[in-house]
């Protein structure tokens, strides 16, 4: 039996100790937000914030993060108003849509740690695989939600 | 995907089941011709629009949704002529039936860039048929003429008494009314939703995890799969034993199939770590020896057998002995994967009555009977629900993966199973770009005019596929250039060793380009011409392509400003004709001992009519970037009969700082739409080839870079 604390409620999953997150989260749980594409933490498909920091969901086991806040894409907010995924929209960054999950979780842990990030640290936060080549405008919208961070910033928190 | 809440649709349930409602034949086409011989079935508008009493619209796209944007333009097109609201707007995908088949393509697959350019005609009839049986509900009701109306906004106006209802208030009316047969459609400068950019109904969805990709199935009391199949193409499963699986938690069972075993367990974990435990033997088949140098030597072998006539304009022979200067030269490319991000995947329920699916298909009647032919029972059996797709590219076209979830959910006693590739048996078992080769001879005049082209084509395995006994598919590009030559010869040669090959995005213009564009540029060079004029000259000519051609070529010097070009840089154009449409990219670069720098990418498309521009903005950068990604590092190499390549480490993608500053144009056109999703692929081969050669004079006549030493770097936007 595992306890996980996801997107603010604890689960009690009754998996074995070596399942990886990923898996607790898709079949389990039912988060099917997080997506699984490589396995090996190549892809950044199936990135999660563990304790505000991105991690691949594939190789981290269950058990290992029990207690622990983990935050998926289904609890960035409930009406997608994060700054985060209202620059994604705005920007109409999505083509498939199936690496943005991911690619939106690695954005927020960036705008965590950096309000404002340069090109490069956007080059090195955000490695994230997209096969649809949505990356300018990924780039762009991390430039745009960085932006709609600072306009909120005294109003409301940004950061998850 | 917007999933609908069971309304009363005023127009009757449509799809497979006739006696609609509606029945309106709109069988005419007035811009399609098909490429393939398929009986067209008279359309019928409630099949594709439905309206509730609650004033929604539901609008059943013959496209699936891979990201290309069709559950949006497509929607768009009605949507013009019916004069509907788009915020009541809600999209659900076509089941699997012949009335969904592309107009152009005949089939009902979304593939080949055909969705907007073979319905274009067909989905402005319906919307126009809806709204004029709207209207006229109306003014019957109210006792005014019809002509007296006006629809905006999904209201139905009549000025001189100032009275207005809503299409759900009127629409169990008007599915009464009589169909009209030829309705008259809108002027292209009246149009108000095509050419302005919607937002995208899917884009919404992908933003908070809601939207669901076939992957994203749950269905009651489910069971997950894992499959391994034979490492070598042809191979076949011998024999297996799943004793060390036996009381491994979840572990259910594993099914053989034909070339390889299934594991079904309790969560796909489980099923996963099951599978590592299986014993597997298999006979490796023919194709155990096979590797890419055995590949390469195949194709230039094909150099000096005859081939197909593809084209024959004028003598190449005279020509190329009569030219003062003569250059030979010879391409080649790999084999490719698709690598969609979303593995390959699909739930299946086998029940006494039939059989469901769940996947994302580029192709759901292929899904359908790749179905009923594992169960051996009628396709009418099996019913396919459409989801989103994590990418196709061509990939999905095929039902490779649909056969095996049925295969096992056939053994579970009414159990849905949902089966899932690894990212390994995904990039080991593809449908692969094929290898290809060209070897070319090309003839220039005292004055260095282009006076004869040979092309000796061929590809390592290709679809018989095209018109029948017109040239091989697998010349187009080449076969079908615009440039006027006057002694021009082009064979197609089908080497077909056996490895399994499919429709990867751009298909035959992914790599024919890169290959016919490369040698016009070294003939160029030959000549002395600058490599835009060269081309330029050989564009002058009055047909609809040369001219269009020249248009995206002229557009692409004056945006890349080709007569000022900035010293040091190397700049390469190259433009073509693509899925009906014209596009071109010049790329300025620049080298440092072996590294090559990307400053810009500026493309153009003549897309003709555009129907969604941002969209075709996102198309032309995305193609692209796949296009990129197989230039700086594509490659499945063969050795044993099996690909070497498992993952995204051995088999990487394009990633985000690699991504270079790229300016996409759409060139303004009146003539019917072309293909968008596809075309974008293609030029960033040669235009990066020939900027690479106009800053360091080295030629590259294969792909990837990776293999000639060479490394990258993007200047980003």
């Amino acid at each position: 039996m595992v306890v996980l604390n996801i997107n603010g409620s604890e689960h009690s999953i009754d998996v074995e100790a070596d399942t990886p997150l990923l898996w607790v989260l898709r079949d389990e749980l039912q988060l099917t937000g997080t997506k699984f594409g490589c396995g090996l933490g190549l892809c950044g498909a199936c990135t999660v914030l563990l304790d505000g920091k991105p991690v691949r969901s594939c190789l981290v086991k269950a058990s290992d993060v029990a207690g622990q806040p983990i935050v998926t894409i289904e609890g960035l907010s409930k009406d997608k108003s994060h700054p985060v995924q209202r620059a994604w929209i705005a920007e109409s960054v999505p083509q498939c849509g199936y690496c943005q999950s991911g690619m939106i979780l690695s954005t927020v842990a960036l705008l965590n740690s950096k309000p404002n990030p340069t090109d490069a640290e956007i080059d090195m936060a955000v490695t994230n695989i997209c096969r649809c080549g949505t990356y300018n405008r990924v780039r762009k919208a991390i430039h745009r939600a960085a932006q709609m961070g600072n306009d909120d910033a005294g109003s409301k928190p940004t950061t998850v | 995907m917007t999933y609908i809440t069971r309304r009363e649709f005023v127009c009757a349930a449509a799809t497979t089941m006739g006696g609609l409602a509606l029945s309106l034949e709109l069988s005419a086409q007035e811009n399609a011709r098909p490429l393939a011989a398929t009986a067209r079935p008279p359309r019928t508008p409630s099949a594709f629009l439905q309206i509730g009493e609650d004033d929604g619209i539901t609008i059943i796209t013959p496209a699936v949704e891979m990201g290309q944007g069709g559950h949006t333009s497509l929607p768009m097109i009605i949507m013009e002529e019916l004069g509907g609201s788009w915020k009541q707007l809600a999209i659900s995908d076509a089941p699997a039936a012949a009335i969904y088949n592309n107009p152009m393509f005949g089939l009902q697959a979304t593939v080949g860039s055909f969705s907007v350019r073979g319905w274009y005609t067909e989905l402005r009839r319906i919307g126009a048929a809806a709204r004029i049986m709207l209207t006229q509900a109306a003014a019957h009701s109210w006792k005014v003429s019809a002509s007296d109306c006006t629809v905006d906004e999904s209201l139905i106006i009549h000025a001189p008494s100032g009275r207005k209802c809503s299409f759900g208030s009127i629409a169990r009316l008007a599915a009464n009314m009589p169909v009209p047969q030829d309705p008259p459609l809108k002027k292209v400068a009246d149009y108000t939703v095509i050419g302005r950019s919607q937002p995208r109904t899917d884009i919404p969805d992908k933003v908070d995890g809601t939207a669901r990709f076939g992957i994203d199935m749950i269905l009651p009391d489910m069971l997950y799969a894992a499959v391994k199949t034979c490492p070598t193409f042809g191979g076949k499963l011998k024999s297996f034993d799943d004793s060390a699986c036996k009381g491994m938690p979840g572990y259910q069972s594993t099914v053989p199939i034909e070339d390889g075993v299934i594991v079904v367990a309790r969560s796909y974990w489980q099923a996963r770590k099951a599978l590592e435990r299986v014993k597997v033997d298999y006979d490796l088949g023919k194709l155990a020896g096979l590797d890419s140098a055995k590949v390469s030597q195949e194709l230039h072998a094909g150099f000096a057998e005859p081939g197909i006539v593809a084209r024959n304009d004028g003598d190449v022979e005279s020509g190329l002995a009569h030219a003062a200067k003569r250059l030979e030269a010879t391409y080649e490319v790999p084999y490719l994967a698709h690598a969609c991000m979303e593995p390959m995947n699909c739930t299946a329920r086998v029940t006494n009555d039939g059989c469901e699916v769940w996947c994302g298909t580029q192709n759901p009647q292929a899904a359908q009977t790749g179905a009923a032919k594992t169960l051996g029972i009628a396709p009418d059996r099996v019913k396919v629900h459409v989801q989103y797709l994590g990418g196709g590219f061509g990939r999905r076209g095929e039902a490779d993966y649909v056969a095996q979830a049925v295969s096992a959910a056939k053994t579970t006693g009414g159990r849905p199973v949902k089966l899932i590739w690894s990212r390994e048996e995904d990039i080991q078992h593809d449908f692969y770009r094929p290898a290809a080769a060209i070897r070319f001879r090309g003839g220039l005049d005292a004055n260095g005019k282009l006076v004869a082209l040979e092309g000796k084509v061929v590809s390592a395995s290709a679809p018989s596929f095209g018109r029948p006994g017109g040239p091989p598919f697998f010349t187009e590009a080449v076969a079908d250039a615009n440039y006027l030559i006057p002694n021009f010869r082009v064979t197609g040669l089908n080497k077909n060793l056996g490895v399994r090959f499919g429709f990867w995005r751009s298909v035959n213009h992914s790599h024919n380009p890169f290959m016919i564009e490369g040698f016009i540029d070294e003939l160029a060079r030959a000549a002395g011409s600058d490599p835009y004029q060269f081309r330029r000259a050989m564009l002058q000519h009055d047909t609809e392509g040369a001219r269009r051609q020249l248009g995206v070529l002229d557009f692409l010097a004056e945006k890349a400003n080709w007569k000022h070009r900035q010293p040091g840089h190397g700049y390469g154009i190259s433009a073509f004709a693509a899925f009906g449409s014209y596009i071109g990219t010049v790329v300025e670069a620049s080298m440092d001992g072996n590294v090559v720098t990307v400053h810009r990418v500026i493309q153009a498309i003549d897309c003709g009519i555009a129907v969604h521009p941002d969209n075709i903005i996102a198309q032309m950068e995305g193609g692209m970037a796949f296009g990129l990604t197989a230039v700086l590092r594509g490659k499945i190499t063969l050795q044993n009969g099996a690909v070497m390549q498992t993952n995204f480490n051995d088999y990487p993608a394009l990633a985000l700082l690699e991504m270079p500053k790229v300016e996409s144009y759409i060139i303004p056109s009146t003539a019917a739409p072309g293909g968008v999703g596809e075309p974008g692929t293609g030029p960033i081969a040669p235009a990066l080839a020939n900027a690479i050669y106009a800053a360091s004079g080295l030629r590259l006549r294969s792909l990837p870079l990776s293999e000639h030493q060479l490394s990258y770097k993007a200047v980003r936007i």
